[in-house]
């Protein structure tokens, strides 16, 4: 038996034989030519890339479909790689002056850039060589016409070894045989190890020596969730590691078979779940998931990086998908949330730079500022909502006055009305609701909450607020603090306040997938959260385990306590007890 | 001739991301565009040139735009940086 000590890169067990990674195959079959093949070698060398930039855009295809607009990127860095004229330029230049066959000029380009690449110290920036060779490779194989069929040949459940894998080769991997793989080179945040993860396989890089030490049909341990490689284990390590999997498998099961379930605590009080949702990152995984529909759309990306700001049309296109997307499941559509750090390219009234961004021009302040941005959003939500029978809720952010919100409803029902003279209604009521972010909206929210159908807590920047802590300076992070009294009390308050009108919370914020604070939210009587769709299902599942009268004494003790080390104490030993 | 010093503030410094939608943005324009760090210059269409500035999160580069719509050019790859390459939200 032998152990290696890698790196974790993408988390689970894999346990079964190891098939290896063929090394690379850029030897040259011929290094120069004559000067009268330089035409048709360049010719070669043009319809190698044609060939090439095809497969990436079906490769990219593949990957939207099944991963998402995240990795699809990748997929057009590498045709942008492919079409950069630095290579360009290079690869042709020794085709034609130095009389190098294409192949030779695309492996002494490669080298030469990879040299370049190598001097580079940060290591994230090393990385990039592979996707620079993953490129090459795939060029380099056009050009020979050899096609790389050993995934495919591989016909039992395996694991893969090999000295360095592309990215291109990582996503085929769920297709073959593949239970899990291990590398000798790479790094945490390789575009492989990101792939392997999103994938869900098991898999350890940076082991050195892994591709030398493996022989094929040796039984490997892949344990991705301490970054080691177990060869040949014996046959205690071996049953130890067969039950680790096999609690793994439990949990991910158990996760599974809830997704039906209504979600309510084991005394029987019933919450809403719902799910923050970006399109650009959707998958099939995530369709599967049982929702009450979606908790925030944020729309700022739609703003983002264009020179004009989107209009009616392109808004309408993106939320009657998302409502479909849904199934006509309510949807609630925060307001663009423009501003601090999200800024868009396009001229903005009142938009120089502040000095203290979080606390400048953002939010529905930016929108009020700009009152031709918020009609025409409004008007999109309201299309859509005439044209499908959706359930569609509208979130103001950064509200902190009852006047903003007055005005806000004004400007919804002027474009209400601007329908109804044309002869549309939406199908289903649009509810208004806020988010309620601001300490001061907090505090007066007995004052707005009549203006109001519902609200939505944003946790992240209520505590951000609270504590006048910047979550991204370092120096002062560490106060960033879900704990502290202050927290507990004005969620407390903001849920009361809302109760007495009958108007529903929820809770969306990086708190609602929190296990140790789950009790707190519970216990304080919140209606609805909102959580990624990675932690849908754990959320869940604790929802489910939770006693809704035990957690209201929790919260009840929380209150009445004046310190953040008292609270975050009877919340953790809360978690021991129940998840011993 | 368009000048800008620019200064990289998103947390990622100028990895493969971003340098592509610098390349891509830079290739919509006719100017010449190239970006300077460290005495080392490259050319602000080339992904590969971009990626090589290694720059990380707080590092200053300097563009230079030359030809027929240099301001554009310029104004489009400042505002790249200023929006962090539009990741961070």
């Amino acid at each position: 038996m032998l152990v290696l000590k890698g790196i974790a890169a993408s988390p689970g067990v894999a346990i079964g034989p190891a098939v290896l990674l063929p090394g690379e195959n850029f030897a040259l079959s011929r290094q120069y030519i004559a000067q009268n093949e330089i035409p048709a070698e360049t010719q070669k060398f043009q319809s190698a890339v044609n060939q090439t930039l095809a497969e990436l855009d079906q490769c990219e295809q593949k990957v939207l479909g099944t991963l998402g607009a995240e990795y699809a990127n990748l997929m057009s860095t590498h045709k942008l790689i492919l079409q950069d004229p630095a290579f360009h330029t290079a690869i042709l230049h020794k085709i034609q002056h130095e009389q190098l066959s294409a192949q030779a000029a695309i492996l002494f380009t490669l080298q030469e850039l990879a040299a370049s690449f190598h001097k580079i110290e940060d290591s994230f920036f090393k990385e990039r060589r592979n996707d620079l060779f993953d490129v090459g490779k795939r060029l380099a194989n056009n050009l020979s016409g050899s096609k790389d069929n050993f995934l495919a040949s591989v016909q039992k459940p395996s694991l893969l070894v090999a000295h360095n894998l592309y990215p291109s080769d990582t996503i085929n991997l769920r297709e073959h045989k593949i239970l899990g793989f291990c590398t000798d080179v790479g790094g945490k945040t390789s575009h492989t190890a990101l792939l392997a993860q999103s994938l869900n396989i098991p898999a350890v890089v940076g082991l050195s020596t892994a591709s030398k030490d493996v022989h094929a049909g040796d039984t490997l341990i892949i344990d991705g969730e301490n970054g080691l490689l177990v060869i040949n284990p014996d046959r205690y390590t071996l049953s130890n590691y067969r039950q680790i999997q096999r609690d793994l498998k439990k949990t991910e099961a158990l996760l599974k078979t809830i997704n039906h379930l209504p979600v309510v605590t084991q005394d029987g009080h019933p919450l809403k779940l719902f799910v923050n949702y970006d399109p650009r990152t959707d998958t099939k995984d995530k369709k599967h998931l049982v929702t009450d529909g979606l908790g925030l759309l944020r729309t700022e990306f739609i703003f983002m990086g264009t020179p004009v700001p989107p209009s009616e049309d392109e808004q309408y296109n993106v939320y009657v998908a998302t409502a479909k997307r849904f199934d006509m499941r309510p949807v609630t559509i925060r307001l663009a949330d423009l501003g601090a750090d999200k800024k868009p390219n396009f001229p903005l009234d009142e938009f120089d730079q502040d000095d203290n961004p979080f606390m400048g021009c953002r939010g529905i302040r930016l929108l009020l500022k700009n009152p031709e941005l918020l009609h025409t959003q409004l008007r999109a939500i309201v299309r859509t909502a005439c044209e499908v029978p959706a359930q569609l809720g509208i979130m103001i952010p950064m509200v902190t006055s009852v006047e903003e919100v007055r005005r806000v409803r004004r400007a919804f029902e002027e474009v209400l009305a601007e329908f109804a003279a044309a002869g549309k209604h939406p199908v289903n009521k649009i509810a208004l609701g806020a988010m309620i972010e601001v300490p001061s909206a907090a505090i007066a929210l007995d004052g707005m909450i009549g203006e109001l159908d519902f609200i939505s807590i944003g946790t992240n920047d209520l505590i951000q607020y609270l504590m006048a802590v910047d979550r991204v300076n370092q120096e002062v992070a560490h106060l960033y603090d879900p704990c502290h009294p202050a927290v507990a009390r004005t969620l407390n308050l903001i849920i009361q306040t809302a109760h007495k009108r009958g108007k529903t919370v929820s809770i969306c914020g990086e708190i609602a997938s929190d296990t140790k604070m789950l009790p707190l939210l519970l216990g304080l009587n919140v209606d609805a959260l909102s959580v990624t769709p990675r932690m849908f299902l754990r959320v869940k599942n604790n929802i489910r385990n939770s006693d809704f009268e035990h957690c209201s004494d929790l919260a009840q003790a929380a209150l009445l306590m004046g310190s953040s080390d008292d609270i975050r104490k009877l919340f953790e030993q809360n978690n021991e007890n129940e998840n011993p | 001739m368009v000048e800008h010093d620019l200064k990289i503030i998103n947390q990622l410094g100028l990895h493969a991301r971003p340098a592509a939608l610098i390349a891509q943005t830079a290739g919509n324009y006719k100017s010449t565009l190239s970006l300077t760090k460290d005495q080392v210059r490259v050319d602000a269409k080339s992904i590969m040139g971009v990626m090589m500035l290694a720059a990380e999160h707080g590092s200053t580069l300097h563009l230079c735009a030359e030809g027929p719509d240099e301001k554009e050019a310029a104004q489009a790859i400042k505002q790249l940086f200023e929006n962090k390459f539009n990741e961070e939200f």
